[in-house]
Protein backbone atom coordinates (compact mmCIF):
# COMPACT_ATOMS: atom_id res chain seq x y z
CA UNK A 1 0.00 0.00 0.00
CA UNK A 2 2.54 2.50 0.78
CA UNK A 3 4.88 1.88 -2.12
CA UNK A 4 1.12 2.76 -3.79
CA UNK A 5 1.55 5.81 -2.64
CA UNK A 6 5.03 6.56 -2.34
CA UNK A 7 5.35 5.44 -6.20
CA UNK A 8 2.72 7.99 -7.21
CA UNK A 9 4.00 10.46 -5.25
CA UNK A 10 7.20 10.28 -6.69
CA UNK A 11 6.45 10.37 -10.70
CA UNK A 12 4.01 13.67 -9.60
CA UNK A 13 7.05 14.56 -8.55
CA UNK A 14 8.91 14.34 -11.22
CA UNK A 15 6.43 15.85 -13.31
CA UNK A 16 6.28 19.14 -11.26
CA UNK A 17 9.70 19.10 -11.56
CA UNK A 18 10.04 18.58 -15.88
CA UNK A 19 7.10 20.55 -16.27
CA UNK A 20 5.96 22.98 -13.77
CA UNK A 21 2.92 24.94 -13.93
CA UNK A 22 3.65 28.65 -14.11
CA UNK A 23 4.10 29.98 -10.27
CA UNK A 24 3.75 27.04 -8.73
CA UNK A 25 7.02 24.93 -7.51
CA UNK A 26 7.03 21.78 -5.26
CA UNK A 27 8.25 18.86 -4.02
CA UNK A 28 8.97 16.63 -0.87
CA UNK A 29 10.74 18.11 1.85
CA UNK A 30 12.80 15.30 1.71
CA UNK A 31 12.68 12.13 -0.37
CA UNK A 32 13.33 9.81 2.51
CA UNK A 33 9.64 10.82 3.44
CA UNK A 34 7.44 11.13 0.57
CA UNK A 35 4.84 12.19 2.09
CA UNK A 36 5.73 15.74 3.42
CA UNK A 37 5.86 18.01 0.69
CA UNK A 38 6.71 21.72 0.77
CA UNK A 39 4.83 23.78 -2.28
CA UNK A 40 4.97 27.38 -3.00
CA UNK A 41 2.96 29.50 -4.98
CA UNK A 42 2.89 32.69 -7.03
CA UNK A 43 0.56 35.39 -6.17
CA UNK A 44 -2.04 35.77 -8.98
CA UNK A 45 -1.09 38.32 -11.13
CA UNK A 46 -4.11 41.02 -11.27
CA UNK A 47 -4.67 40.30 -7.36
CA UNK A 48 -3.52 41.97 -3.87
CA UNK A 49 -1.44 38.71 -3.76
CA UNK A 50 0.53 39.72 -6.70
CA UNK A 51 4.05 39.58 -6.05
CA UNK A 52 3.89 37.45 -3.16
CA UNK A 53 5.33 33.93 -2.44
CA UNK A 54 2.90 31.56 -0.69
CA UNK A 55 5.07 28.47 0.80
CA UNK A 56 2.98 25.77 2.26
CA UNK A 57 3.04 22.15 3.47
CA UNK A 58 1.04 19.02 2.04
CA UNK A 59 0.31 15.86 3.89
CA UNK A 60 -0.30 12.93 2.61
CA UNK A 61 -2.49 10.36 3.71
CA UNK A 62 -0.71 6.79 3.63
CA UNK A 63 -3.56 5.82 1.39
CA UNK A 64 -2.95 8.74 -1.17
CA UNK A 65 -4.39 9.06 -3.86
CA UNK A 66 -7.62 7.23 -2.66
CA UNK A 67 -7.70 10.16 0.21
CA UNK A 68 -6.43 13.69 -0.33
CA UNK A 69 -3.69 15.54 1.26
CA UNK A 70 -4.02 18.21 3.97
CA UNK A 71 -2.51 21.35 2.63
CA UNK A 72 -1.39 24.10 5.25
CA UNK A 73 0.38 27.46 4.30
CA UNK A 74 3.04 28.31 5.83
CA UNK A 75 2.95 32.05 5.84
CA UNK A 76 0.34 34.51 7.00
CA UNK A 77 -2.11 34.59 4.36
CA UNK A 78 -5.33 36.90 5.00
CA UNK A 79 -7.88 34.71 3.11
CA UNK A 80 -11.73 34.08 2.97
CA UNK A 81 -10.50 30.30 2.21
CA UNK A 82 -7.90 29.57 4.17
CA UNK A 83 -8.00 29.08 8.20
CA UNK A 84 -6.02 31.62 10.09
CA UNK A 85 -4.07 28.76 11.35
CA UNK A 86 -2.97 28.75 7.18
CA UNK A 87 -5.43 25.62 6.70
CA UNK A 88 -6.48 25.90 3.25
CA UNK A 89 -10.26 25.26 2.55
CA UNK A 90 -10.77 23.77 -0.54
CA UNK A 91 -13.38 21.14 -2.54
CA UNK A 92 -10.46 19.27 -4.30
CA UNK A 93 -8.76 18.78 -0.66
CA UNK A 94 -12.37 17.09 0.99
CA UNK A 95 -12.56 13.41 0.89
CA UNK A 96 -14.16 11.80 -1.85
CA UNK A 97 -17.81 10.90 -2.02
CA UNK A 98 -20.78 13.29 -2.03
CA UNK A 99 -21.14 16.04 0.31
CA UNK A 100 -22.78 15.33 3.23
CA UNK A 101 -23.99 19.68 3.09
CA UNK A 102 -24.87 19.33 -0.06
CA UNK A 103 -23.03 22.22 -0.95
CA UNK A 104 -20.22 20.60 -3.00
CA UNK A 105 -20.73 17.99 -6.15
CA UNK A 106 -18.56 15.04 -5.89
CA UNK A 107 -16.99 16.04 -8.93
CA UNK A 108 -15.27 18.76 -7.07
CA UNK A 109 -14.00 17.13 -4.55
CA UNK A 110 -10.46 14.89 -4.42
CA UNK A 111 -10.08 12.04 -6.30
CA UNK A 112 -7.83 10.03 -7.08
CA UNK A 113 -7.55 11.23 -10.60
CA UNK A 114 -6.71 14.75 -9.58
CA UNK A 115 -3.22 15.18 -8.53
CA UNK A 116 -1.17 17.68 -6.51
CA UNK A 117 -0.52 20.17 -9.69
CA UNK A 118 -4.22 20.17 -9.98
CA UNK A 119 -4.67 20.82 -6.41
CA UNK A 120 -1.94 23.82 -6.56
CA UNK A 121 -3.77 24.99 -9.58
CA UNK A 122 -7.02 25.45 -8.21
CA UNK A 123 -5.11 26.56 -5.15
CA UNK A 124 -3.93 29.12 -7.29
CA UNK A 125 -7.05 30.16 -8.34
CA UNK A 126 -8.93 30.29 -5.16
CA UNK A 127 -6.12 32.76 -4.08
CA UNK A 128 -7.50 34.47 -7.38
CA UNK A 129 -11.15 34.46 -6.67
CA UNK A 130 -12.47 34.08 -3.22
CA UNK A 131 -15.70 31.92 -2.69
CA UNK A 132 -17.12 33.71 0.12
CA UNK A 133 -19.86 31.03 0.74
CA UNK A 134 -17.90 28.80 3.12
CA UNK A 135 -15.43 31.19 4.54
CA UNK A 136 -12.71 29.48 6.21
CA UNK A 137 -11.74 32.92 7.78
CA UNK A 138 -14.81 34.49 8.62
CA UNK A 139 -13.29 37.97 9.82
CA UNK A 140 -11.30 37.90 6.14
CA UNK A 141 -14.42 36.74 4.18
CA UNK A 142 -16.38 39.72 6.11
CA UNK A 143 -13.63 42.42 5.05
CA UNK A 144 -13.36 41.33 1.78
CA UNK A 145 -17.08 41.29 1.52
CA UNK A 146 -17.24 44.68 3.07
CA UNK A 147 -14.15 46.63 2.96
CA UNK A 148 -12.44 45.46 -0.30
CA UNK A 149 -9.90 48.95 -0.20
CA UNK A 150 -9.07 47.34 3.16
CA UNK A 151 -8.60 44.10 2.58
CA UNK A 152 -6.57 44.53 -0.36
CA UNK A 153 -4.07 46.80 1.65
CA UNK A 154 -4.46 44.31 4.25
CA UNK A 155 -2.62 41.75 2.08
CA UNK A 156 -0.31 43.73 0.09
CA UNK A 157 1.59 44.33 3.37
CA UNK A 158 1.64 41.22 4.24
CA UNK A 159 2.99 40.26 1.10
CA UNK A 160 5.39 43.27 1.39
CA UNK A 161 6.29 41.92 4.96
CA UNK A 162 6.86 38.57 3.57
CA UNK A 163 9.76 39.73 1.19
CA UNK A 164 11.79 40.90 4.28
CA UNK A 165 10.94 44.48 2.75
CA UNK B 1 -16.15 -61.02 2.00
CA UNK B 2 -13.69 -58.75 0.57
CA UNK B 3 -15.68 -56.35 -1.76
CA UNK B 4 -18.52 -56.86 0.78
CA UNK B 5 -16.35 -54.42 2.97
CA UNK B 6 -15.15 -52.81 0.57
CA UNK B 7 -18.56 -51.28 -0.59
CA UNK B 8 -19.50 -50.86 3.08
CA UNK B 9 -16.80 -48.88 4.03
CA UNK B 10 -16.54 -46.45 1.45
CA UNK B 11 -19.67 -44.47 2.73
CA UNK B 12 -19.09 -45.33 6.38
CA UNK B 13 -15.20 -43.81 5.72
CA UNK B 14 -17.51 -40.82 4.09
CA UNK B 15 -19.47 -40.70 7.02
CA UNK B 16 -16.79 -40.87 9.37
CA UNK B 17 -14.83 -37.78 7.87
CA UNK B 18 -18.05 -35.57 7.72
CA UNK B 19 -19.20 -36.09 11.44
CA UNK B 20 -15.23 -35.97 12.44
CA UNK B 21 -15.04 -32.53 10.54
CA UNK B 22 -18.40 -30.85 11.54
CA UNK B 23 -17.25 -32.23 15.55
CA UNK B 24 -13.98 -30.24 14.88
CA UNK B 25 -15.36 -27.16 13.71
CA UNK B 26 -17.88 -27.05 16.88
CA UNK B 27 -14.96 -27.96 18.78
CA UNK B 28 -12.65 -24.97 17.28
CA UNK B 29 -15.82 -22.50 17.05
CA UNK B 30 -16.61 -22.51 20.88
CA UNK B 31 -13.94 -21.20 22.71
CA UNK B 32 -13.60 -18.39 20.24
CA UNK B 33 -17.41 -17.69 20.66
CA UNK B 34 -16.84 -16.17 24.09
CA UNK B 35 -13.95 -14.38 23.22
CA UNK B 36 -15.28 -12.48 20.37
CA UNK B 37 -16.83 -10.32 22.45
CA UNK B 38 -14.24 -8.95 24.59
CA UNK B 39 -12.44 -8.44 21.15
CA UNK B 40 -15.08 -6.11 19.20
CA UNK B 41 -14.84 -3.88 22.64
CA UNK B 42 -11.30 -4.37 22.40
CA UNK B 43 -9.84 -1.83 18.96
CA UNK B 44 -8.89 0.80 20.22
CA UNK B 45 -7.86 1.82 16.98
CA UNK B 46 -10.96 3.97 15.32
CA UNK B 47 -12.19 4.39 11.67
CA UNK B 48 -10.51 7.73 10.69
CA UNK B 49 -12.38 8.35 7.80
CA UNK B 50 -15.39 8.29 9.62
CA UNK B 51 -14.45 10.52 12.35
CA UNK B 52 -13.06 12.96 9.68
CA UNK B 53 -16.82 12.50 7.75
CA UNK B 54 -18.33 13.55 11.20
CA UNK B 55 -15.65 16.35 12.20
CA UNK B 56 -16.18 18.07 8.21
CA UNK B 57 -19.90 18.56 9.67
CA UNK B 58 -19.20 19.81 12.99
CA UNK B 59 -15.55 21.38 12.95
CA UNK B 60 -16.60 22.43 16.56
CA UNK B 61 -16.49 18.76 17.78
CA UNK B 62 -13.20 16.93 19.45
CA UNK B 63 -11.90 14.07 17.58
CA UNK B 64 -11.86 11.97 19.97
CA UNK B 65 -15.22 13.14 21.17
CA UNK B 66 -16.78 12.35 17.79
CA UNK B 67 -14.19 9.08 17.84
CA UNK B 68 -15.99 7.98 21.15
CA UNK B 69 -19.17 8.58 20.33
CA UNK B 70 -19.05 6.35 17.07
CA UNK B 71 -17.08 3.53 18.59
CA UNK B 72 -20.09 3.88 21.35
CA UNK B 73 -22.61 3.18 18.41
CA UNK B 74 -20.79 1.09 16.04
CA UNK B 75 -19.22 3.40 13.54
CA UNK B 76 -22.74 4.54 12.99
CA UNK B 77 -22.11 8.54 11.04
CA UNK B 78 -26.00 8.65 10.55
CA UNK B 79 -26.17 8.37 14.22
CA UNK B 80 -23.99 10.39 15.71
CA UNK B 81 -24.53 12.96 12.94
CA UNK B 82 -28.47 13.02 14.06
CA UNK B 83 -27.29 13.20 17.61
CA UNK B 84 -25.21 16.34 16.81
CA UNK B 85 -28.46 17.74 15.15
CA UNK B 86 -30.46 17.21 17.51
CA UNK B 87 -28.94 19.09 19.91
CA UNK B 88 -27.71 16.30 22.36
CA UNK B 89 -24.22 17.14 22.93
CA UNK B 90 -21.54 14.12 22.87
CA UNK B 91 -20.36 12.45 25.86
CA UNK B 92 -17.08 12.99 26.82
CA UNK B 93 -14.93 10.14 26.39
CA UNK B 94 -13.21 8.64 29.40
CA UNK B 95 -9.27 9.52 29.71
CA UNK B 96 -8.76 6.16 28.83
CA UNK B 97 -9.85 6.20 25.62
CA UNK B 98 -6.76 7.45 23.37
CA UNK B 99 -7.41 5.79 20.34
CA UNK B 100 -3.85 5.52 19.06
CA UNK B 101 -4.43 6.39 14.97
CA UNK B 102 -6.10 9.53 15.89
CA UNK B 103 -3.60 11.54 17.42
CA UNK B 104 -2.17 11.90 13.97
CA UNK B 105 -5.16 12.74 12.37
CA UNK B 106 -5.42 15.22 15.12
CA UNK B 107 -2.68 17.06 15.11
CA UNK B 108 -2.73 18.31 11.47
CA UNK B 109 -6.66 18.47 11.51
CA UNK B 110 -7.66 22.05 10.54
CA UNK B 111 -8.55 23.92 13.66
CA UNK B 112 -11.41 24.53 12.25
CA UNK B 113 -13.78 26.38 15.04
CA UNK B 114 -15.08 29.67 14.43
CA UNK B 115 -15.15 31.07 17.27
CA UNK B 116 -13.82 28.65 20.36
CA UNK B 117 -10.41 27.83 18.35
CA UNK B 118 -9.19 31.21 18.21
CA UNK B 119 -6.59 31.10 21.00
CA UNK B 120 -5.15 27.68 19.52
CA UNK B 121 -5.33 29.19 15.84
CA UNK B 122 -3.04 32.47 17.61
CA UNK B 123 -0.76 30.36 18.62
CA UNK B 124 0.05 28.65 15.32
CA UNK B 125 -0.01 32.00 13.79
CA UNK B 126 2.85 33.29 15.73
CA UNK B 127 5.43 31.01 14.00
CA UNK B 128 4.44 31.60 11.02
CA UNK B 129 5.41 35.17 11.32
CA UNK B 130 8.77 34.69 9.72
CA UNK B 131 9.44 36.49 6.52
CA UNK B 132 10.44 33.93 3.60
CA UNK B 133 14.18 35.59 3.23
CA UNK B 134 14.23 34.20 6.93
CA UNK B 135 12.64 31.35 6.50
CA UNK B 136 14.64 30.31 3.31
CA UNK B 137 18.28 31.67 4.89
CA UNK B 138 18.41 34.41 2.03
CA UNK B 139 19.73 36.94 4.62
CA UNK B 140 23.33 36.88 2.30
CA UNK B 141 21.78 36.66 -0.47
CA UNK B 142 19.53 39.94 -0.65
CA UNK B 143 22.15 41.87 1.51
CA UNK B 144 23.65 43.06 -1.87
CA UNK B 145 20.53 45.24 -1.92
CA UNK B 146 19.43 44.02 -5.81
CA UNK B 147 22.73 43.36 -7.54
CA UNK B 148 22.08 38.97 -6.92
CA UNK B 149 22.82 37.67 -9.98
CA UNK B 150 19.80 37.00 -12.00
CA UNK B 151 20.41 33.32 -13.59
CA UNK B 152 20.33 33.00 -16.83
CA UNK B 153 17.76 31.11 -18.30
CA UNK B 154 20.50 27.91 -19.52
CA UNK B 155 20.73 28.01 -15.97
CA UNK B 156 17.29 27.53 -14.88
CA UNK B 157 16.54 24.82 -17.34
CA UNK B 158 19.36 23.06 -16.06
CA UNK B 159 17.47 23.18 -12.47
CA UNK B 160 14.47 21.79 -14.24
CA UNK B 161 16.07 19.25 -15.69
CA UNK B 162 15.34 15.69 -13.76
CA UNK B 163 18.59 14.38 -12.19
CA UNK B 164 18.71 10.88 -11.14
CA UNK B 165 20.88 11.79 -8.46
CA UNK B 166 19.02 12.48 -5.14
CA UNK B 167 20.68 15.02 -3.71
CA UNK B 168 21.12 16.48 -7.25
CA UNK B 169 17.24 16.76 -7.39
CA UNK B 170 17.08 17.96 -3.57
CA UNK B 171 19.12 20.82 -4.63
CA UNK B 172 17.13 21.92 -7.59
CA UNK B 173 14.40 22.25 -6.11
CA UNK B 174 16.16 24.05 -3.29
CA UNK B 175 17.47 26.54 -5.90
CA UNK B 176 14.43 26.76 -7.05
CA UNK B 177 12.26 27.72 -4.15
CA UNK B 178 15.10 30.53 -3.62
CA UNK B 179 15.03 31.78 -6.71
CA UNK B 180 11.16 32.10 -6.66
CA UNK B 181 11.63 34.02 -3.53
CA UNK B 182 14.32 35.89 -4.45
CA UNK B 183 12.86 36.81 -7.87
CA UNK B 184 9.63 38.19 -5.90
CA UNK B 185 11.63 40.27 -4.29
CA UNK B 186 13.52 41.94 -6.99
CA UNK B 187 10.26 42.76 -9.05
CA UNK B 188 8.62 44.10 -5.83
CA UNK B 189 11.69 46.30 -5.19
CA UNK B 190 11.66 47.02 -8.52
CA UNK B 191 8.45 48.27 -8.85
CA UNK B 192 8.54 50.14 -5.57
CA UNK B 193 11.51 51.86 -6.79
CA UNK B 194 9.83 52.98 -9.87
CA UNK B 195 6.44 54.22 -7.77
CA UNK B 196 8.94 56.23 -5.39
CA UNK B 197 10.60 57.76 -8.45
CA UNK B 198 7.72 58.67 -10.34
Amino acid sequence: MNSVASKRLFQEYKHLTTDPPEGITAGPVTEDDLFVWEAMIQGPEGTPYEGGVFPAELKFPRDYPLMPPTMKFLCDIWHPNVYPNGNVCISILHAPGDDPNHYEQASERWSPIQSVEKILISVMSMIAEPNDESPANVDAARMWRERRTEFERRVKADVRRSLGL
Amino acid sequence: MAEAQSTINIPQILAVAVVGFLAIRWWLSKPSGPTQEPRSQRPRTVDVVKVEQVAAMFPQLDRRTIAWDLQRNGQNVQATTERVLAGRSLDNPPPSFQPPNLASAGTQAPAVGVSGAASQQGKVGGQAQQDLIARYNLQAKVSGKGKEAVPSEEAQRQRSAWSSDKAARADGLRRRREEMVLAARRKMEEKEGKGSAA
